[in-house]
């Protein structure tokens, strides 16, 4: 597969070059290939580098203040050339505000002060190339086993196995307490449900105890579950919610997965999971 | 070394022994910015510095006796936005809150050389600082202030000769002799190509016209600091706190060096050079920097340049804490960062002060924020206590050996550019450049692994939504601007102009003369920086990067 080519440019006469070039680096490590204008070049030098370089996508920086004016002026003069196809992202110094405005006058997305290059580069993958293979999933996260009460199930967990417990925590969302049990990289998540319209409950109900899902640890979930509804696998969730330890979760039905049902779960960063 | 210190000595590592066995360290290694690893304990072994006196050289303690006993720092906000009438406005403001210097952002067709009605300017007009086309624009911005009483800072580089033509001109408004005048002009192009980016001719004119600003200056401003050489935008592209003083003082020694050349005595214009270091968040690393850069400059300029006055061995130094510090995260801690970084300047010795708004990660700063800042270091000076006596941290040990460290560090560096031939030669082959976007990168990725903890940002985050009262640049600005230099052009006296702008441009042919005069003359006559510069562009040629 060819390297996804970008054009970093700096436009206005803005001098402030650190961030374009930290993003250069950046995802010249992600493998794909930079080219970086240098400063002070006008909408039509950029427009018409992007398309003699023939990239896939124009990045622009600007801390001067001048992005309202500039980044609306790049999409329009690859529009005059008929290249309106090569998408345009922004960063920089650029107040909330100011986005609606961007995005409305067709740059993609905004990347503000703060923002990882991991993300960005995952971002570039995702819009370049939307249904490239993403990365498998990273581990299984936890095996789901669905239990009548805690209490009764951990025992066998902890004094038996050994195993100790890591939390527990009532997900209001899904109905259940859960505990969880770790064991090296992965976990045993005993849940419980909380009251009769727990889907849990009428797992129990259905099936008595018993394995009840298993959790597969992956980044960019809402890309991955957009590409999964584009190729048509049935979901239980098309969005994802809010699950255990502030991760983001979404389950995927067992028709799809030979009967099996399998949960996606991403952590958010920041904080102390 | 005593018995007693030594068994108590003893004693001590036995229990950090015992200590690491049930409880490991934070970390396996601690580090400074600079990659210094830093011990456990310091002054173990008791060293016993010779650390000299404050006001004598080499000046580790302080450029003068008393430091901050007789007078405080300069508190020196940086401001500038949108027309010359609004910034006036600011500027009064700054003064009647007890702020004690002006300090003028300009915007950046002004600092590349551009008129407000050039293409290149378009989107840019007053957005970073106010726009100046011509000396019209200069009365207004000083209007009401008397230059004879307030010294003013200027953030102007490479059309530095320009603008400070305009300030002598004004002062000459208001009858005040340039002889009276008190300020300083950045004038320091190197670290344009470096870091900053605003820089318009290559470095061999650029260096000419620093030199003929150093000549015209000790003869007719006296008073005058004729170059901020300045590491702050070196350390905001990303160089740790060693490449910041190291590549400041190779760009000091150059133009030293071209002042020698040209045919000045060094105790002529030495006295008048001035530093700009940044004030970053390594708190004692920072400290022990500013009070190192003192003594090597000291060193360079006695031994080195055979300097005698000892004006010209005293490394005067104003100070901006960190800009790329602030995060637009939770943006009220970043009043605690500046806080720290202030300190930290004051701790060092700073001779005058900048603070940055909490706004800053956001847009320029709204007067609130403005405010706050300047009360952040008055709440300093004059609550803290830390201006009461002088170089409190000297002896430290801790203090003392990062002093060292810094010092061994810096002048490994001066040793490698001095091997490209010097700073000029080191920046035209990408040295500096390359050494500052690779420590960049590298902070970039302990950042994003959570190595470096950034509150706010990479750790004690919280759901916000950003969105504080921001200060917005009238739109309406950049149109009207263009409409006052039309007007200056309609009724200023067009022939004198040209033959002023002709007068510039047969000297500028001629390497021999100082071209400040020639400007002197063009400003005075209502030519607007955009016509001064393009002058000088078709004679010395424009810089387009390394």
């Amino acid at each position: 597969m060819e390297k996804i080519r970008v054009l970093i440019a700096k436009p206005g006469l803005d001098g402030h070059d650190r961030g374009a070039l930290v993003i250069s680096q950046a995802l010249r490590d992600h493998g794909m290939e930079v080219i970086y204008t240098g400063l002070r070049q006008s909408p039509v030098q950029i427009a018409t580098a992007a398309i003699q370089e023939d990239v896939d996508v124009v990045g622009l920086s600007s801390l001067s203040g001048a992005h309202n004016t500039l980044f609306p002026k790049v999409v329009e003069e690859l529009r005059k050339r008929n290249a309106e196809d090569i998408p345009v992202i922004g960063g920089g110094v650029i107040p909330n505000e100011d986005i609606p405005f961007l995005l409305e006058k067709g740059i993609k997305r905004i990347f503000t002060s703060g923002s990882s290059t991991d993300e960005l580069a995952r971002y570039i993958k995702q819009l370049v190339r939307p249904d490239e293979a993403l990365d498998p999933p990273k581990r299984i996260n936890h095996i789901g086993i669905a239990v009548n009460r805690l209490e009764d199930a951990l025992p066998f967990y902890t004094d038996v196995l050994g195993l100790s417990v890591e939390a527990i925590e009532e997900v209001e969302s899904e109905g259940v307490k859960v505990a969880f049990l770790k064991i090296a990289e992965t976990r045993i998540e005993l849940l419980e449900p909380l009251h009769e319209q727990s889907p849990i409950k009428k797992f129990l109900e259905k099936r008595g105890e018993g394995i009840h899902h298993i959790a597969l640890e992956v980044d960019d979930i809402e890309e991955r579950l957009a590409q999964m509804k584009r190729k048509g696998i049935q979901l239980v969730n098309e969005e994802p919610k809010e699950g255990a330890k502030k991760s983001k979760i979404a389950f995927i039905h067992p028709k799809a997965a030979n009967g099996v049902l399998v949960e996606l779960c991403e952590q958010t960063g920041g904080g102390d999971v | 070394m005593t018995y007693q210190h030594e068994n108590a000595q003893s004693r001590w590592e036995k229990e950090v022994e015992d200590i690491l066995k049930r409880f490991p360290e934070r970390k396996d290694e601690f580090q400074t910015s600079s990659g210094i690893p830093v011990e456990r304990l310091y002054g173990q072994d008791q060293p016993d510095y010779d650390l000299g006196f404050p006001g004598q050289y080499p000046y580790l303690r302080g450029i003068q006796p008393t430091m901050y006993r007789s007078r405080l720092w300069t508190m020196r906000q940086y401001a500038g936005f949108g027309s010359a009438a609004e910034t006036n406005k600011r500027f009064r403001y700054l003064l009647e809150q007890g702020q004690t210097g002006l300090s003028v952002a300009f915007d950046l067709p002004t600092q590349i050389g551009y008129d407000s009605d050039d293409a290149m300017s378009e989107g840019e007009v007053g957005k970073v600082g106010v726009a100046i086309d011509t000396l019209a624009d200069m009365e207004k911005l000083l209007e009401g202030i008397p230059l004879d009483k307030v010294s003013t800072s200027m953030t102007i580089n490479a059309p530095a000769a320009i603008l400070l033509c305009m300030y002598i001109a004004v002062g000459e408004k208001q009858g005040v002799p340039s002889e009276k005048l008190t300020g300083t002009i950045q004038n320091d192009i190197l670290k344009e190509y470096i870091a900053r980016g605003t820089y318009i001719f290559p470095p061999k004119p650029s260096m000419r016209l620093i030199t003929n600003i150093f000549a015209y200056c000790q003869e007719h401003s006296p008073k005058f600091n004729t170059i901020s050489i300045s590491g702050y935008h070196i350390r905001e592209a990303g160089s740790n706190a060693v490449q910041e003083v190291a590549f400041t003082l190779a760009n000091g020694m150059a133009y030293v060096d071209a002042a020698i050349e040209s045919g000045l005595d060094v105790d002529a214009f030495a006295p008048r050079l001035a530093f700009f270091f940044n004030a970053h968040n390594n708190f004692f690393e920072e400290i022990a920097k500013f009070r190192a850069a003192r003594r090597i400059w000291a060193k360079i300029m006695k031994e080195h340049y055979k300097a005698k006055n000892p004006r010209s061995w005293k490394l005067r130094f104003h100070t901006q804490t960190g800009g790329s510090t602030l995060t637009a995260q939770q943006p009220d801690n970043n009043i605690v960062r500046v806080t720290l970084q202030a300190l930290a300047a004051v701790l060092g010795g700073t001779q005058s002060l900048h603070t940055n708004s909490r706004d800053e990660a956001l847009a320029l700063p709204t007067e609130e924020s403005a405010r706050i800042a300047l009360r952040t270091q008055q709440i300093i000076a004059h609550e803290s206590g830390v201006a009461d006596t002088v170089d409190p941290l000297g002896g430290s040990y801790y203090v003392e050996a990062l002093t060292d460290e810094i010092e061994e560090k810096v002048m490994d560096y001066l040793e490698r550019i001095k091997e490209y031939g010097g700073a000029v030669q080191a920046i035209e082959e990408g040295f500096m450049q390359r050494e500052i976007q690779q420590n960049a990168y590298e902070t970039q990725k302990r950042i994003e692994n959570g190595e470096e903890i950034i509150v706010g940002l990479n750790r004690f985050t919280v759901e916000e939504d950003v969105n504080p009262e921001l200060l917005k640049v009238d739109e309406a600005l950049g149109k009207e601007q263009i409409e006052n230099l039309e007007r200056i052009r309609a009724e200023r006296n067009n022939e004198e102009v040209k033959e002023k702008l002709d007068i510039l441009r047969k000297h500028a042919q001629n390497p021999d003369k100082n071209l400040i005069p020639a400007i002197l003359d063009a400003v005075k006559a209502y030519a607007s920086v955009g016509e001064i510069c393009h002058v000088l562009r078709d004679e010395f040629g424009e810089y387009t990067g390394s």
